[in-house]
């Protein structure tokens, strides 16, 4: 239903949405974004996207709860976690809980991209290989 | 009813029942020697009588006897005289119309002898003496003398007597007792009054006494407490009596002192959590829209590289943006500040960056910034990140306070030094434990000095216990005691808690030979001080033992307007800004947490119109962590410094005077320096002239 999803960001606020996917898909990723746990474990692209970005905290279920179930779900999904609320107790809570990277936001174009690319690289490798 | 009437009753019960008691002891003892010596001159009378009618009796003249019976009998004070035979008829008498009545032997003038048939002998005095009421309504003594048989009564030419006749006849003086029972009653009379005004007396006194030792000074504990109750903690009772009442009222105002200290550290502790929960609140809310500005601009600024016009207005967003999220960020360190993660570090690398940081603003409020760092200087275990954020925020308040100096003058500069320094122990090490010999614990966080938690004792002079504070800054003396003590008394010194001696048996003070007394500080020995008030004489053996201690020293010093005095000692203070609306009050409270937390030391010496200094000096050695708080959260750990007395409030000129507590720093090879070297990953900061030209 979503051909070629890349990345799904999940977070309440579109304007970061939107940022994601302006710096993203500047980047030739396609970006899909949802607004919350329930829409995020329920989104189609969910089973082959590339990299998952959620917010640590989203109306409801947190984004706690969403890292795990996706976790759960594919454990060799990338997933960063980004958060408003930056201690180096969440960023110990959610590294525990499995996610890949933890940016904590504001974040600049560069600071995104890199982390991205560098979440991503392994797996590029492997797509170069198989299509070159 | 009130202590007063009760105790007046009391007194006055038994100052009636004392007085009574003596009244009736004394009148009676006074009533029987007037009456014995009535008795004895009455008896004498009769003596007399008998003596001078002798003679008369012998040669029968009985008108002569007549006549001496019937003088003596009208004198004052004598009731009657008379003279019965041996049948009881009266022969003589001073009341002519009783002569030749005769007496019933039972009645009284003859009972004595008559009594039970027992036959007349010679009596004692008091056998012979009676009293009895006359009808005339006074009481009268009379006296009876048997008049014995003798030789000369029977062969007198009369021959009146027998020769077998023992008692010939009985005389019988009658003395009046008027004068004596008035002289009784009025010593009565005299006695009640007496009583009656002491009682009075002893009454009024007690009045006094009570309205002025226990109603008032109640009365003024009592108003104080219903004043407490209403929540107004300011309230001090007078605490000039030295009476119970008195200790009374110093505990009283002793409890006001410690609950409004209590109180205030709450209400800090509940502004904290406030902020805390604020900053939360808001660095949540904010930083999702500051992402959005972030990332757009960074994301138009590096595909406006053909446009340094529009690159350049983009870069002013990006780094104000960023500078948000510092502010952003610095908020929500102060919410949760954290133990510092020391790493060996280049503190003047750390105060470059810093400086880096805040360049523009300073460059905007025209400060010539100054370097004068210690090149040798060896890198220092320190949590690079909190002490950059030390110095960035005491660089940007020394921008403040010269932006504030005056529009005469627009700028000024700012100096900043590093130096190695030997800090020696004494003045500068921190009692950060203190324990009595059984193991209480005295350190009390209610009460700082200095920002630090001062240790608690009691101090005994003549069985008055005073509480006192000492100062936790090893050597330095700002001790504060609940009220003044005399200077130069030895006094106790006592645990609050256990009221274990605290002395420090066989020590004496090297100062003044006082005894000292001492408390366990955790593994770092114990801490002793002289006993005497006002001797300075102190003793940490383990510190000196440890000699001074190197320390990296930080100056930060401007010449803006300065700070009041009254305010050093509140500089520290969270929430306390001398800038106004535009300071947070936190800059400074966080510092102070970052250098406590480092086990470093903050000063500040200003002279307003002048200038401020900061001194900071963080330890090369660094003590080992207590473990108290092990496992403790990061996010639940406010260092923060109390509400009171937080600064170490030392003036230039006071703070200059004692070179012996000044650590010796050196700075060799000063490296002044204009700016720092500008670093490739630091925040960009536009050209001066640029920005001059832009306005």
């Amino acid at each position: 239903m979503n051909p070629g999803i890349d990345v799904l960001v999940v977070d309440d606020e579109p304007v970061v949405c939107d940022a994601i996917r302006l710096v993203l898909g500047h980047e030739g990723l396609s970006v899909a974004a949802v607004p919350d746990a329930e829409a995020a474990l329920e989104h189609p692209a969910l089973g082959d996207c590339r990299l998952v970005i959620c917010d640590l905290m989203l109306p409801g279920r947190s984004g706690l709860e969403v890292l795990r179930a996706m976790r759960e779900r594919r454990p060799g999904l990338p997933i960063v976690m980004i958060t408003g609320f930056a201690t180096p107790a969440n960023a110990d809570l959610v590294l525990a809980a499995g996610a890949t990277a933890f940016l904590p936001k504001p974040f600049d174009e560069s600071e995104l991209l890199t982390l991205v690319r560098h979440v991503l690289a392994p797996m590029d490798v492997a797509r170069e290989e198989r299509s070159p | 009813m009130r202590i007063g009437t009760l105790a007046i009753l009391g007194v006055a019960a038994i100052t009636a029942a004392v007085i009574g008691m003596m009244s009736i002891l004394i009148v009676s003892a006074h009533r029987g020697a007037l009456i014995a010596q009535l008795t004895r001159s009455a008896d004498q009378l009769s003596e007399t009588i008998a003596s001078s009618t002798y003679y008369d009796m012998l040669e029968n003249r009985r008108d002569a006897v007549h006549r001496e019976i019937g003088t003596i009998g009208r004198q004052r004070g004598i009731e009657k005289v008379r003279l019965f035979n041996g049948t009881g008829v009266i022969m003589f008498s001073s009341e002519e119309a009783e002569i030749g009545h005769a007496l019933d032997k039972n009645a009284e003038a003859c009972y004595a002898c008559h009594a039970a048939g027992r036959p007349l002998e010679r009596l004692p005095i008091p056998a012979r003496s009676r009293i009895y009421r006359t009808t005339a309504g006074h009481r009268v003594l009379g006296m009876i003398r048997p008049i014995h048989n003798e030789p000369g009564c029977w062969s007198a030419a009369c021959h009146a007597h027998d020769r077998g006749e023992v008692v010939l006849g009985v005389l019988d003086v009658n003395l009046s007792l008027a004068e004596a029972d008035g002289v009784i009653a009025r010593d009565q009379r005299r006695m009640t009054l007496l009583a009656v005004l002491a009682i009075a007396a002893s009454s009024a006194l007690l009045w006094w006494l009570s309205r002025r030792l226990i109603l008032r000074p109640v009365a003024a504990l009592i108003a104080g407490t219903r004043k407490v109750a209403q929540g107004d903690l300011s309230t001090a009772v007078p605490a000039t009596a030295q009476d119970e009442l008195g200790d009374l009222a110093r505990a009283f105002n002793d409890m006001t002192r410690q609950l409004s200290e209590a109180q205030r550290q709450l209400a800090q502790a509940d502004k904290l959590a406030s902020v805390g929960r604020l900053a939360a609140g808001v660095a949540h809310e904010i930083n999702n829209p500051l992402t959005g500005v972030l990332t757009y601009a960074s994301f138009l600024l590096k595909r406006a590289q053909d446009q340094p016009e529009t690159q350049a207005d983009l870069e002013v967003i990006v780094r104000e943006t960023k500078r948000c999220r510092e502010i952003v960020r610095g908020l929500l360190d102060f919410a949760r500040q954290t133990p510092p993660q020391r790493q060996p570090s280049d503190l003047n690398e750390i105060i470059r960056r810093a400086a880096a940081i805040v360049m523009n603003q300073l460059t905007l409020a025209h400060v010539n910034l100054s370097f004068q760092l210690d090149a040798d200087l060896e890198p220092v275990p320190l949590d690079a990140n909190q002490v950059q954020q030390v110095v960035v925020n005491l660089l940007l308040n020394a921008a403040d306070a010269i932006a504030e100096g005056g529009a005469s003058s627009p700028g000024g500069s700012i100096r900043v030094e590093t130096s190695a320094c030997a800090v020696p122990p004494r003045g500068h090490a921190v009692i950060r434990a203190a324990t009595c010999p059984k193991g209480c614990d005295l350190l009390d966080k209610n009460v700082r000095i200095a920002g630090l938690p001062a240790i608690r004792v009691i101090r005994r002079d003549r069985e008055r216990d005073v509480l006192v504070h000492l100062d936790p800054i090893y050597g330095r003396g700002h001790h504060r005691a609940s009220e003044p003590c005399n200077e130069g008394v030895i006094a106790g010194y006592f645990c609050p808690t256990c009221r274990a001696r605290l002395e420090v048996a066989g020590r004496r003070c090297d100062t003044c030979d006082g005894p000292l007394f001492g408390v366990q500080a955790g593994a770092q020995g114990r801490v002793e001080w002289c006993a005497r008030k006002g001797c300075p004489g102190t003793r940490w053996d383990f510190m000196d033992a440890l000699g001074p201690q190197p320390f990296a020293q930080l100056v930060v010093e401007d010449d803006g307007r300065g700070i009041p005095e009254a305010d050093l000692g509140r500089l520290f203070e969270p929430f306390f800004s001398t800038k106004g609306p535009r300071g947070s009050g936190l800059g400074l409270a966080v510092t102070w947490g970052i250098v406590e937390g480092h086990d470093g030391l903050i000063t500040v010496e200003s002279e307003p119109g002048k200038g401020t200094r900061f001194t900071v000096r963080l330890p090369y050695r660094v003590p080992e962590a207590p473990a108290q708080d092990p496992g403790a959260s990061a996010a639940v750990r406010p260092r923060m410094p109390a509400a009171q007395g937080v600064a170490t409030p030392s003036p230039v000129g006071r703070a200059r005077r004692g070179p012996d507590r000044r650590p010796e720093c050196r700075s060799r090879r000063p490296s002044p320096r204009r700016m720092p070297p500008p670093r490739a990953n630091e925040v960009p900061h536009e050209p001066r002239d640029r920005r001059a030209g832009r306005g």
